[in-house]
């Protein structure tokens, strides 16, 4: 919660090169990388307007498949 | 303008890797919450990864979720985490693998940390929240922002990564990995492992 004002600093470079060197790269699991992405983007609308105790609202940690 | 220049691309940089890192936590909580149907099962097997370990033990998953058929995952699947009504071989959980015990104090620390980023469960999941895939995916959500919290930075993620996840997750994927119905989730387990690596080292070197 307040964690989310220390959000914008930049992550350390060691960090960086680490996770590319990982292969947390676009380039190494890219279809990976783009599913995650759209599942967030869904999640996202999906809760916007609803009330928190909704199904629909968290969609929760098992029903990840739709991604 | 040069240094504006630079945040942008140092912000786009970084969400590259979340959105990479909250693929894998998502997609390990997928393998893990239940068995594989046709669906999730073409997903996967689609996948590809490159030649760093990660990315070798992405393929081989891939590769073996191609060769084999949803009933076989299912039967592995069950065989190891529900066993014929008296359990399977292993115990996904936090408090089990902390304690000795289920539905212990790390279940509680769970159950604390989830009302304070509001995480919900919903009704329709039986096991206790400190299911690796449960945690799995609530790391998935805090990196994308999909509690109540909001995206949640590096250090909040950190917080619940080293209080819940770091230090069992390795010793559950070592025992799949080696448990004697694990075929395909061996190689889950290795995927497991490696990604697990790389998180607690990524995230020693930004504290």
């Amino acid at each position: 919660m307040d964690h989310k004002d220390k959000s914008s600093k930049p992550e350390k470079r060691g960090r960086r090169e680490f996770l590319t060197l990982a292969g947390i790269s676009a380039a190494g699991v890219g279809a990976l990388a783009a599913a995650g992405t759209a599942e967030a983007a869904e999640s996202k609308q999906t809760d916007k307007g609803q009330g928190y105790q909704e199904t629909a609202h968290v969609r929760t940690y098992y029903e990840l498949a739709k991604y | 303008m040069s240094e504006v220049h630079t945040t942008i691309v140092e912000t786009s940089a970084e969400a590259d890797f979340d959105g990479i890192r909250a693929g894998f936590y998502a997609l390990l909580a997928r393998l893990l919450a239940r068995p594989l149907d046709d669906e999730f099962l073409d997903h996967v097997s689609r996948l590809e990864g490159d030649d760093s370990a990660l990315g070798l033990a992405l393929t081989k998953v891939a590769g073996l979720a191609k060769a084999g058929s949803d009933d076989h995952f299912q039967d592995e699947y069950s065989r190891l985490f529900y066993g014929q009504g008296q359990g399977g071989e292993l115990l996904p959980f936090s408090s089990y693998y902390l304690t000795g015990q289920l539905y212990d104090a790390p279940l509680a620390a769970v159950r604390d940390d989830m009302a304070t980023l509001g995480i919900q469960p919903t009704g329709s999941v039986k096991e206790p929240e400190d299911h690796i895939a449960g945690l799995l995916d609530m790391m998935h959500g805090l990196i994308t922002g999909r509690f109540d919290a909001g995206t949640v930075n590096l250090v909040g993620q950190q917080d619940f990564y080293d209080r819940h996840i770091g230090p069992w997750a390795s010793d559950f994927f070592a025992d799949l990995k080696k448990a004697d119905s694990a075929e395909f989730y061996a190689a889950v387990a290795e995927l497991g492992l490696a990604f697990t690596d790389i998180e607690a080292e990524a995230f020693r070197l930004a504290a």
